[in-house]
């Protein structure tokens, strides 16, 4: 213990500054780790369907594409099982709020009887109909209490229901009522969403299920509730890991900084060593003391990430959500949850970076002879001479990673393009030095004719000390790279949406239900709606989709029918391969559909394939008639012409509607007149412009946690470079001091400091932009298009990334003010006879 | 005696004791003339190295007077201090203290860039093959012995043709024939360059080439 303080503790505590900057990069790395996680956790662990609250445990769901056949409730009844079966309908509706304050939310119409809900106690048959429970937080949105009457609106009528009961706890709107009622007000007789079977106390549940599968038509569903939450998790899986990745990214240039700290140690106590060996010290023990000394700064930097990670989550779990609701699936954020699991794998992966980062650097301490001074212009020597052997290993490291790049995904996660990625980073830490010393020897004219002594001395430095600047210059470009990388990606993706927005929003005017669009959720438009636009004057043509949620080979997918003759004139579709015109004629009055790239990809059908969709009562077979680019969400979608869903499913409610204004008109007009028509219903309609800047508003959103990331590892990077500048000094002060001995004046020492920064900055630039732009092509053609199937079209956002280079080059200069006001208050004569 | 107002270095009484108490200089006065060497010699720590930074205006007296090309170092501040060591100093180390990652071309013209001065590679190469190292000009110091490293270190020293030569035990680090050849170099920057040369050493073959021999003891002058 006392040698553990006095030979690990005193030196960290000595090195202050330098240990306070480790500390905190280590931290931040696992902060963002920790973060994504349980902001992760958050987002995608409130998908328990709210049904448990009004209903209780339920043992089994029966569902089925568009409905499931309420008259399977008798023969369901009839089984010789101790169960009981409730019908459902999940749908959502609108509340009527005063004027343009409607909402839509989720309305469940139970079996009140059969469920035994609290909606039923005390309640005579006719109050039934008009009682509804809420849930406590859409009670608290709207200020609703016990007794409130509220208005909701179905497709034909609006009906007032009064709040028997507010639901405690709950953080998602929903408002759940009797299934009569529901049935009325959303014009859905004949059929529910889903049958809830509750099983018996002692009951075989395998019994039950296998009967249940001998009762209803093959092609439905019958999975327990878990399995959809299950599900959930599944649709958020490769989204997640994308976002893991990248935090780690934080985590990696943290381990070039541990690398770089314990390199640093090493360095200032070679006397020490030394010394150490003299006096019986094993190379073990001296290895142990470097391990020991990254190991305390693993465990303490990871305490603080654990803590500084979950103040983070916070921050971003809303970020994450909204994310979630926009392209996967309707969710709301649960509780953070920092379970001891976590904290340990936290602890565990701090402490184990910091190990291995700092091994290479132990090893060479105790690989130090005891009678041994060694040179550092030795060592650097020996560094320039290796740069033949290191070339060739970044050549063979790059070259696999571009192997890497050819495979395919494995169980659906882009595994060899995250290997691919960590290879390039290999290759361009093994061009590093090479890229340093064969830079700065370019520059060295320009740099003494343009900045003097200080530009001279400053280059040369670095080239001195080239093992550890290029271990900082990799850090500083492993982080530049990643911001190079998915700034690319981002802005390739934005352009690419941009391009395909203007498309796909050809019509004029949009409208749909109020209340907020999310992934997945199609509420319906009021049946007169559709007939009163059509008879707007100066609405040339209408559009209208008619969309609902289907289940596909196990995974979620939207099913919809708009009128494809109209999208077609307006050349509304870019597809994959084949003529747009040929294509959309082929769709009216025949089994044919188009689907999305996402679609193919996550159930790997092409042109020519019969989907088998079971619908109703039938299944259709529609084969793939063309796959066109979509980017509006990850699920994937099958479009087909209106009358080929209306043939299946007769009674589809409309959801959108486009609107085509006649030439000479004036849009405005229209608009307004729509406006003036639709007075009573709860749509929401918005211009062509209005749509369009919402959905890049949509998309920026999206894309805040990814540039939060990239910030700490710039962050991280920064910390890294002042870190290690602060050592350059260190390690040179006699030299600063002879410099000063040679008429130096202090603020000269100060620019030659902010010199060498600015160089650093430059070099981890450069390389870090030729890296990223590498990585952006990972990102773009194997990472994205084997996680999400989306096509990006390769559109570098020039501007923008030369000022975040830029920044991040400025910001260099700026990590090195302390180091150079350090080293600019050396005083000459100390520091030159003190060794 | 010569006027205190043109001796390159002018010491009067000085005193210098470092905090906690260690008296390093008690009462030392010393005249160097342009072209003249003055060596100091004693054992190690009787305050040598001390009177050497009084010299190269590296630090200031505790009491005491010291003008160094005529001026007060103790009224100068940072950037006389500096304006003072880039003009009228040089200064030779025991362990040459060359910047490794320079070029012996650019270590001798480093003072020079530092000052702002003109035709600064003229003059290094000058100086270098002054020292008789034109054949080095682009070696790095750990290329060099140690007898050429010490030789750029002198054409360093005198590049910016300083009015002072200081130099602590230059020839410490040395072997015998190196040695002479530093010693050499050492009277000729007094002779042909005029430079007042004080420097510090344990060899009495050294102090020979000396004008002037200061044994210190103990912080003080005990002969001349």
């Amino acid at each position: 213990m006392k040698l553990f303080r006095r030979l690990i503790l005193r030196p960290l505590r000595r090195d202050l500054m330098r240990t306070l900057l480790t500390l905190i990069a280590i931290a931040l790395g696992v902060a963002v780790v920790i973060a994504i996680d349980l902001a992760g956790d958050a987002a995608a662990g409130s998908f328990e369907s709210s049904m448990t609250t009004l209903v209780g445990r339920v043992d089994y769901e029966i569902t089925a594409n568009a409905g499931v056949d309420e008259t399977v409730l008798a023969k369901l009844s009839g089984l010789p099982v101790d169960a009981r079966f409730a019908a459902v309908i999940e749908q959502p509706v609108v509340v009527e709020g005063p004027t343009s304050s409607h909402t839509s939310t989720v309305l469940y119409g139970i079996d009140v009887i059969a469920t035994g809900t609290g909606l039923s106690s005390g309640q005579e048959s006719g109050d039934l109909e008009t009682s509804a429970v809420v849930s406590s937080e859409l009670a608290e949105r709207f200020h609703w209490k016990k007794g409130d009457s509220i208005t909701l609106r179905g497709r034909e009528q609006s009906a007032d229901f009064q709040i028997q009961a507010i639901a405690p706890n709950q953080n998602t709107g929903w408002i759940g009522i009797d299934i009569g009622a529901a049935q009325k007000l959303l014009d859905f007789y004949g059929k529910v969403q889903r049958i809830e079977v509750f099983v018996g106390p002692g009951e075989d549940g395998a019994q039950v299920e296998k009967l249940i599968r001998a009762t209803v038509p093959p092609s439905w569903e019958i999975e327990t509730p878990g399995a959809r939450s299950e599900e959930n998790r599944r649709m958020l899986r490769a989204f997640r890991w994308n976002l893991r990745i990248l935090s780690y990214i934080s985590l990696l240039v943290g381990a070039f900084l541990i690398y770089n700290s314990i390199a640093v140690s090493v360095v200032r106590r070679r006397t020490e060593i030394g010394i150490l060996r003299a006096l019986g010290t094993s190379s073990r023990g001296v290895l142990l003391i470097f391990l020991g000394e990254a190991t305390m700064l693993g465990v303490v930097g990871s305490l603080l990430g654990i803590l500084l990670g979950r103040g983070l989550a916070a921050g971003i779990v809303g970020m994450i959500s909204d994310t979630v609701n926009a392209l996967f699936t309707t969710s709301t954020p649960g509780a953070l949850a920092l379970s001891p699991l976590s904290v340990a794998a936290a602890l565990l992966t701090g402490t184990t970076v910091a190990f291995f980062s700092a091994l290479i650097p132990a090893r060479e301490a105790a690989r130090i002879a005891p009678a041994e001074a060694m040179r550092r212009a030795v060592v650097e020597h020996q560094a320039r001479l290796h740069t033949g052997r290191d070339l060739l290993i970044a050549f063979t490291l790059a070259l696999a990673s571009y192997g890497l790049c050819q495979v395919g995904p494995i169980e659906g996660r882009p595994i060899a393009g995250y290997a691919a990625t960590l290879l390039a980073v290999a290759a361009a830490a093994m061009i590093a030095p090479a890229f340093v010393s064969s830079l700065i020897g370019a520059l060295r004219g320009f740099l003494k004719r343009f900045l003097g002594p200080e530009g001279l001395v400053a280059g040369r430095s670095l080239v001195a000390s080239l093992s550890r600047t290029s271990v900082v210059v990799t850090a500083l470009a492993t982080a530049v790279a990643m911001m190079v990388a998915v700034g690319v990606m981002v802005g390739s993706f934005r352009e690419t949406v941009q391009v395909w927005l203007n498309a796909q929003l050809s019509a004029d005017i949009y409208m749909r239900a109020q209340g907020q669009a999310r992934a997945g959720i199609f509420a319906p438009l009021a049946s007169p709606v559709q007939g009163l636009v059509e008879r707007t004057p100066g609405v040339d043509s209408i559009d209208v989709l008619r969309a609902l949620e289907i289940h596909y080979e196990g995974l979620r997918a939207t099913l919809a029918g708009a009128r494809t003759d109209i999208l077609q004139r307006s050349n509304t579709f870019r597809f994959l391969k084949g003529d747009a015109r040929e294509i959309m004629a082929s769709l009216p009055g025949r089994d044919r559909a188009i689907v999305t790239e996402p679609f193919t990809e996550k159930h790997h059908v092409g042109v020519g394939d019969v989907l088998k969709i079971p619908l109703g009562s039938g299944v259709a077979a529609l084969t793939v008639a063309g796959v066109y680019y979509d980017y509006s969400n990850d699920r994937g979608m099958i479009l087909v012409d209106e009358s080929t869903l209306l043939k299946y499913l007769p009674g589809q409610p409309v959801n959108d509607i486009a609107v085509y204004v006649k030439q000479g008109f004036d849009r405005v007009k229209v608009r307004r007149d729509i406006d003036d028509r639709l007075r009573d219903y709860p749509v929401l309609i918005a211009p062509n412009e209005f749509l369009r800047a919402e959905a890049v508003k949509v998309f920026d959103r999206t894309f805040a946690v990814t540039y939060a990331l990239e910030g700490v590892a710039i962050l991280v990077a920064m910390l890294g470079a002042a870190n290690s500048l602060l050592a350059l000094v260190l390690d040179r002060r006699r030299e600063i001091g002879l410099i000063r001995y040679l008429g130096a004046a202090r603020g000269q020492v100060r620019r030659m400091i902010l010199t060498e920064a600015g160089l650093l900055g430059f070099l981890a630039g450069s390389l870090g932009l030729a890296l990223g732009m590498a990585l952006s092509l990972v990102l773009i053609y194997v990472i994205n298009k084997q996680s999400f199937g989306w096509t990006i079209q390769f559109h570098p956002p020039f501007a923008l990334l030369g000022s975040a280079l830029l920044l991040v080059w400025i910001f260099t200069i700026l990590a090195g003010v302390y180091p150079a006001q350090f080293a600019a208050g050396l005083e000459p004569a100390e520091v030159v006879h003190e060794e | 005696m010569f006027s205190t107002s043109v001796l390159p270095i002018h010491i009067l009484d000085a005193t210098k004791t470092y905090p906690g108490g260690v008296e390093a200089l008690r009462g030392v006065s010393l005249e160097c003339a342009a072209g003249s060497v003055t060596a100091l010699v004693g054992r190690s720590g009787c305050g040598k190295t001390t009177l050497l930074n009084l010299c190269g205006a590296m630090d200031f007296p505790t009491t005491g007077e010291v003008r160094v090309s005529g001026q007060d170092t103790s009224k100068l501040d940072d950037a006389g201090l500096t304006h003072l060591r880039r003009n009228k100093i040089g200064f030779v180390f025991q362990f040459f203290q060359l910047l490794p990652s320079l070029t012996a071309l650019e270590n001798v013209e480093l003072p020079l860039l530092l000052a702002g001065a003109k035709n600064t590679e003229a003059k290094a190469r000058e100086r270098l093959g002054w020292v008789g190292l034109d054949d080095k000009c682009e070696s790095l110091p750990y290329q060099l012995s140690g007898g050429q490293m010490q030789r750029v270190a002198i054409a360093r020293a005198m590049v910016h043709d300083p009015a002072i030569l200081v130099a602590d035990e230059p020839t410490g680090n040395l072997d015998t024939a190196s040695g002479d050849v530093v010693l050499k170099l050492i009277r000729r920057a007094a002779d042909e360059l005029g430079a007042a040369v004080v420097f510090a050493t344990h060899s009495a073959e050294a102090a020979a080439i000396a004008d002037i021999r200061v044994r210190m003891r103990d912080g003080r002058m005990e002969s001349a």
